[in-house]
């Protein structure tokens, strides 16, 4: 599936929905229905059982959910009150496009529900006081205008809990990078689906999770119910290099490859696998970077810490302006995310190293 | 059910975060005759399971049903040389309730005792205060309990570490409301009895556990336990919310006579418009409530659990939470337990199918 599609299809946090059937038919095209499923907590899972059984469980994990907007009611004018579903910044929210709501398929004879437009509208700078100018406009006075002429209007087309998802359209931009929302993390899903094609030593659970952007909610379950032995996390990840930022609060550079993360505010990444990672990819040529300072948090966290422990590590592609309508990332760091992942799944003598329980160095 | 005499009774009943011994043993004993099994965990939790009375689909779908039994408290953080004792608190009171409140002190005194002292707790009198101080509310490390004995004898009677817990038995109000202490969550563990007795005479094709969780007040470590145990297929969690007072922000409440559900990523959307759709048939008026987050109830370890578990969240509003007084409307107890056995009843085969779509 290409990465516009998936970037393009809406999915918040808990209303993960559209891209979860996208993923669903993709994987059981790929691998037949039996080889997929769909748990508790609505992650798609689906499992291929490898070549070598001496090799470790290798859980991989990309979420299905980006941040968006929820709406809580409607005003007397037919405005639409919302809360941040994850972690929005409120200062990018104001003159900004949205859809509400979700584009329904046809099914089961039920009809055709399509998504709607919207504005994220303030007060003109004409009318604000100097004391307006200075104040950031927290998520409880900015509203999203349907055009909606009044109350009765507006809750009957976006009923509160209505999902609303930045309206940006996927495009190719400036040299290699592409632009869009939500590539946090529909890279990481992109990939993840390419490599179901993949013929690995080791028995491989692909997991596309929910509920990230909330604190990881999906991941908990898919590596409970799995208890793998290794979790490697494809994220879409903070790069901090755009402007005269210094290099030490760069975090990682867009263009500058896969970022491996050593730690972030969730784990430490498992030394050996975390080595093993950078000497795989410099033996093999593909381009990458250590996540140079401790920042954000991902399921690597979580895998890390499920049932007597999981040997884990991050792989993030670099995104600035991640969390926002338009995040901005290097379609060559989306490649070399497939293909460390992909060099480490193909990597039998690596794996069966990895297989002891003690925590080497 | 007699909402009224129930929550006079179980209020009365001693069972802060952790020490919900007392109240488990009171509770269990209130289920056994509606229940196939009733257990209490090593946590405290009251796990009381009624089968399924017909059984469609193999395997047994299992329900987990929740309410918090434990309660806010304060314990005995020092004895000081004039007899009296400093307090620290169990979960978050406001110190704002303390001045001049009664309490029970639960004083271990030696091995193998439990004296229920009396006391009150004291501060410095406003006149030997200045003005600016007067301005201020007390915070608790000003406060004491006075057990009107001397130091000698309280030793002897009190440990420190000791359970203080606050007074306040429920008394009715107009239009069927009613105040008291521990409203939250005791209510909602009484709407659970209800819906066990309304659920005598109901049949249904999924088994029951009913669970009295403990320490909520403390970030819901019973409730995560709990739903280890039973690792059931879907939750229905209960916890008490804020009614509106003058002072009230917008958006932050819910209105006082009717259950709200809570929508937002925690909850599972389907799971709510099935519930949504009972209330309707049965013309429960059912409120919304959004939590764009965390919950803050049990809810959030619940849907945790194992491998995941799918939840809904009922929320019954209540006014002055967190204090001796709070306030609620217990024709909205009763909705909300008529509405949670009809949907227990109506939850027939295929209702997992409909999940993710």
């Amino acid at each position: 599936m290409e990465l516009k599609t998936l970037c393009e299809l809406k999915g918040i946090s808990g209303r993960e929905e559209p891209v979860r059937r996208a993923v669903y038919a993709a994987c059981a095209e790929k691998l037949g229905k039996d080889s997929v499923s769909i748990d508790k907590m609505g992650n798609v899972i689906a499992t291929k059982p490898g070549r070598d059984p001496s090799c470790p469980h290798v859980m991989l994990s990309a979420h299905m959910d980006e941040v968006g907007l929820m709406v809580i009611s409607a005003t007397e004018e037919g405005l639409l009150k919302v809360r941040s579903i994850g972690g929005i910044d409120p200062r990018v929210l104001v003159s900004k496009r949205v859809r509400v709501g979700y584009d329904e398929p046809v099914c089961q004879g039920k009809p055709d529900k399509k998504s709607i437009p919207g504005v994220i509208g303030a007060m003109a700078i004409h009318q604000q006081s100097p004391e307006d100018r200075k104040n950031v406009l927290p998520i409880e006075q900015l509203y999203v205008d349907i055009g909606a002429k009044d109350q009765a209007e507006a809750s009957a087309l976006a009923p509160a809990g209505t999902p609303v998802t930045f309206d940006t359209p996927y495009r190719d931009f400036g040299e290699g990078l592409a632009l869009s929302k939500a590539l946090d993390d529909r890279v990481g899903v992109y990939n993840l689906l390419r490599l179901l094609d993949g013929d690995f030593a080791g028995k491989t659970s692909f997991v596309f999770t929910c509920q990230e952007e909330v604190g990881c909610r999906g991941a908990i379950g898919a590596a409970f119910r799995l208890m793998p032995d290794i979790g490697i996390a494809l994220e879409g990840t903070t790069a901090n290099d755009a402007g005269d930022i210094q290099t030490t609060q760069q975090i990682c550079r867009v263009g500058g490859g896969v970022a491996v993360s050593f730690m972030d505010n969730a784990s430490l990444a498992q030394p050996e696998l975390f080595r093993g990672m950078l000497a795989l990819a410099q033996e093999k040529g593909i381009s990458h970077q250590v996540k140079m300072s401790v920042s954000g948090g991902n399921e690597g966290g979580f895998i890390q810490r499920t049932g007597s422990g999981v040997k884990t590590c991050v792989l993030s592609v670099p995104c600035r302006y991640i969390h926002s309508p338009a995040s901005v990332c290097a379609l060559g760091d989306v490649q070399a995310q497939y293909l460390l992942a992909k060099a480490f799944l193909e990597d039998a003598r690596l794996l069966s190293q990895l297989a002891n329980k003690e925590g080497q160095r | 059910m007699d909402f009224l005499s129930y929550l006079q009774e179980a209020g009365a009943k001693r069972g802060p975060s952790g020490h919900e011994d007392e109240i488990s043993a009171w509770l269990a004993e209130r289920f056994r005759p509606l229940c196939d099994q009733v257990d209490i965990d090593p946590m405290f939790n009251v796990i009381a399971v009624k089968k399924a009375t017909k059984t469609g689909k193999k395997p047994v779908p299992r329900v987990l049903l929740c309410a918090h039994q434990d309660e806010i408290a304060l314990m005995v953080s020092d004895i000081l040389p004039d007899g009296t004792l400093r307090m620290g608190q169990v979960g978050g009171v406001d110190p704002r309730i303390l001045p001049a409140s009664t309490v029970t002190v639960h004083g271990t005194g030696k091995p193998g005792e439990m004296n229920k002292l009396t006391g009150i707790i004291g501060a410095m009198p406003p006149h030997l205060l200045d003005e600016a101080e007067r301005k201020q509310n007390y915070k608790r490390e000003d406060l004491f309990v006075d057990l009107g004995l001397p130091v000698e004898k309280v030793r002897s009677l009190v440990n420190i570490g000791d359970l203080i817990t606050l007074h306040g038995e429920a008394v009715e109000l107009l239009n069927r409301r009613a105040a008291g202490k521990t409203m939250d969550d005791r209510a909602c563990v009484g709407i659970l009895l209800d819906i066990a007795e309304r659920m005598q005479g109901m049949a249904h094709e999924a088994d029951l556990y009913f669970a009295c969780t403990s320490q909520e007040e403390v970030g819901s470590r019973g409730a995560r336990a709990a739903a280890y145990t039973v690792d059931p297929h879907m939750a229905v969690v209960l916890d008490v919310s804020h009614a509106p007072i003058p002072q009230s922000k917008p958006d932050s409440t819910i209105p006082l006579d009717a259950p709200a559900a809570s929508y937002g990523p925690f909850v599972q959307h389907r799971l709510l418009d099935r519930l949504k759709a009972t209330a309707a048939r049965h013309g429960v008026k059912l409120n919304t409530e959004h939590a764009e987050g965390a919950t803050h109830t049990d809810a959030d370890n619940v849907q945790i659990a194992r491998e995941g578990v799918p939840c809904v969240l009922l929320s019954l509003p209540l006014k002055y939470m967190h204090t001796t007084v709070e306030l609620l409307d217990m024709n909205a107890m009763a909705e909300c337990g008529r509405l949670i056995a009809h949907f227990l009843a109506e939850l027939t085969q295929g209702w997992e199918d409909e999940l993710w779509n």
